[in-house]
């Protein structure tokens, strides 16, 4: 029986004998795929370590969101937000945003120290590294999931009646954001893997980004943010799947098929990166 | 039967940068032209950098182990962790089998908070195991780590013990078609150590083994060929004995003399002889062997001590001779100088290289009048290496009756 055999070279690693194309992609590709109970098993150690030795436990990661949404509803009920009429109820709206916000800013927060917290695990195992990306992006998604489970509660209780049409499209147009969660997550791991700069640049461009972007506020068309949002995938991302999920519908698609693709490439390329470059940034992590 | 060889290391050199702001600038640089598909740069050493490996070539085949021997930092574990994948090589070329186990810092990827249980399925899924598969062999690893109750603690209550045991147990399980080992079985009780070794034996059996390993008496045993590692370079290859004295040279070379004591006697020379009465600087385990050495002293010391010591590279004194202990009486007077000679009829310590030290001290052995240490060496040349410092050679009969028939 021939022994499947790996060859290391300056160039990279390659397995014996294959040839073809897209050697590297294909590579990845069948590297995550046979990696995917590596990642639920990341995920799940992430998950419970980070909530023992705590009295609540696994409660924190409901509690958390759950603080967000009582702000916002007090806030509310005691008339200090006054936005301006956004057709539903105010909290419904942000908290809306916010759920898709944080998928985006948890997952890219837990990918930038993926690689770092694994710490001499890296050195010392061979294993397939994306997979701790992609646990460190399950995270966001998990977040997403608990948040959507609170938002429908708040629907609920100011008696919104949704239109299941566009709550269908609207939880479906969350996949965009993930490639792009993923995309850039990829990037952050390994260049925060070797600068730590990023880490602390990451928590400064995310709390930017939450006021620049039009999330917790809707925007007027001709003011100087919304063309600077023109420019901001984030803004498509999650504008588009809130209005689908309030309204039924969103004034404009073209910005979010566009973002939409530029992610699916942003991600197919970072991970090639990633890929490549892992033997190189473990010997520095 | 001649195998194809299930490793081919070719040429193998690894360079790393002792500078952090370089490392990343060349981390930058290398990330780059690896991701647009660019050559290399140059091979050379940019600043800073060094060769922590330099042209390594070997092969090894199913069954074969090797052991890698040297002195801290030669490049040992960089080598490992290129066999591993983990690293890639700047020069050269690796090629191996896809399932390469590694018994290295076993039980890394524990989380501290979450219990032993938890801790085998999250660390069997990082080395590839599915959980059906964990599931099947959870007893298996649990009667080997042998750690009882506390599978259901938290890891980081366990004892740095626990911590191995339960690492290794999980390792243990692969099946790989080459096994590297980084100085595993440095740690864990000597009942836990047999264990290890027999569970090494038996995935060496049908897996080519690389292993480092510091302890002598492990290289000598496991390994088929050894090498020794020298800043980066292979300065030996072959049959473990000669290799493990190729590498207690290396330290001989850096000894230092030093003296210590009052200075009111000295010993101002020392030499090894053979059974021949020449000087030597090895001798063959087992062969007599006389030290000859000259004191000089100022003053009168009654009933002196004069003690020779012998140190292994390990620094562990392995062996003594002392005229108090033979029960010899010396006096010397003040203003001689004498020669000694300390005849010992089998030299029988473990193959290695011994610093000898000599001492002139009183009677009680509190003052010391004069400590050379490390004033010689002699190596002790043998086949194989045991374990114990001291090796009697010893006469052995075998026989189907009860009593020992002399012939």
């Amino acid at each position: 029986m021939a022994i499947e055999k790996i060859i290391y070279t300056p160039e990279g690693q390659f397995i014996a004998g294959q040839q073809g194309s897209c050697l590297k992609v294909r590579a990845m590709v069948s590297e995550a795929i046979g990696a995917r109970e590596l990642i639920w098993r990341l995920f799940l150690r992430d998950f419970r370590g980070r909530y023992r030795q705590s009295v609540l436990g696994i409660a924190w990661a409901v509690l958390l969101p759950f603080a967000t949404v009582a702000v916002f509803v007090a806030m509310n009920r005691s008339g200090v937000l006054t936005i301006g009429d956004v057709g539903v109820p105010y909290p419904a709206y942000a908290l809306t945003g916010l759920t898709y916000w944080s998928l985006f800013s948890t997952g890219l927060t837990a990918c930038s120290i993926s690689l770092i917290n694994a710490g001499s695990m890296l050195t010392k195992i061979n294993f397939p590294k994306s997979a701790l990306v992609f646990s460190a992006g399950a995270q966001g998604i998990v977040e997403f999931l608990i948040r959507a489970v609170l938002t429908a509660g708040v629907f609920a209780w100011y008696g919104i009646t949704p239109d299941w049409r566009g709550i269908g499209l609207g939880l479906l147009c969350v996949v965009p954001l993930c490639l792009l969660m993923f995309g850039l997550g990829f990037i952050v791991a390994i260049v925060g893997g070797i600068f730590r700069d990023v880490l602390n640049a990451i928590n400064a461009v995310l709390a930017g980004l939450l006021v620049l972007t039009p999330i917790l506020y809707p925007i007027r068309p001709d003011s100087l943010v919304a063309i600077m949002n023109t420019f901001n995938p984030i803004n498509h991302l999650i504008n588009v799947p809130r209005d689908l999920i309030l309204y039924g519908a969103s004034p404009t698609y073209t910005g979010f098929w566009i973002t939409a693709i530029l992610s699916a490439l942003l991600l197919v390329t970072t991970w090639r990166l990633f890929f490549v470059a892992q033997a190189r940034v473990l010997e520095r992590v | 039967m001649s195998e194809e060889p299930l490793i081919r290391v070719d040429g193998v050199s690894k360079k790393f940068c002792k500078s952090l702001k370089h490392n990343m600038l060349y981390g930058a640089q290398d990330l780059a032209r690896n991701f647009l598909g660019l050559p290399r740069g140059r091979a050379e050493l940019r600043e800073s950098e060094f060769w922590s490996l330099d042209d390594i070539s070997f092969e090894l085949k199913r069954g074969e182990c090797l052991g890698l021997i040297g002195p801290n930092g030669a490049g040992k574990s960089t080598l490992l962790k290129i066999l591993n994948g983990i690293i890639a090589p700047d020069r050269g070329r690796v090629e191996t089998p896809r399932r390469v186990g590694a018994l290295i810092e076993v039980g890394s990827g524990f989380h501290p908070m979450l219990t032993g249980r938890e801790n085998i399925f999250v660390n069997s899924a990082i080395l590839g195991f599915s959980k059906q598969e964990t599931t099947r062999k959870f007893d298996e690893i649990v009667d080997f780590a042998d750690i009882g109750d506390f599978i259901d603690s938290p890891v980081k209550h366990y004892s740095s013990g626990m911590h191995v045991r339960l690492g290794f147990a999980i390792a243990a399980q692969m099946q790989p078609d080459v096994l590297l080992i980084d100085e595993i079985l440095a740690v864990g009780d000597a009942g836990f150590r047999s264990k290890c070794y027999n569970c090494i034996g038996r995935l060496a059996e049908r897996s080519a083994v690389v292993f480092v390993s510091h302890a002598m008496p492990a290289v000598s045993r496991l390994s088929t060929r050894t090498m020794v590692l020298d800043h980066g370079k292979t300065s030996f290859h072959g049959h473990p004995a000669e290799a493990i004295a190729h590498y207690h040279r290396l330290f001989d070379n850096q000894m230092r003399p030093t003296r210590q004591g009052l200075g009111s006697a000295c010993i101002h020379s020392l030499q090894v002889l053979d059974a021949a009465g020449c000087p030597v600087r090895s001798i063959v385990q087992g062969q007599g062997l006389t030290v000859r050495f000259g004191v000089r002293t100022d003053v009168a010391i009654t009933n002196t001590c004069l003690d020779l010591v012998f140190v292994s590279i390990a620094d562990e004194v392995v062996a003594e001779c002392n005229n108090l202990v033979a029960g010899k009486t010396i006096n010397l007077q003040a203003g001689s100088d004498i020669h000694v000679y300390v005849h010992i009829d089998s030299f029988s310590l473990n193959a290695g290289i011994y610093r000898i030290s000599a001492l002139v001290l009183s009677a009680d052995m509190i003052m010391h009048y004069d400590w050379q240490k490390d004033i010689a060496s002699i190596e002790v040349r043998a086949d194989r290496v045991g374990v114990a410092g001291q090796q009697y050679r010893a006469r052995w009969t075998l026989t189907d009756s009860p009593q020992e028939t002399s012939k």
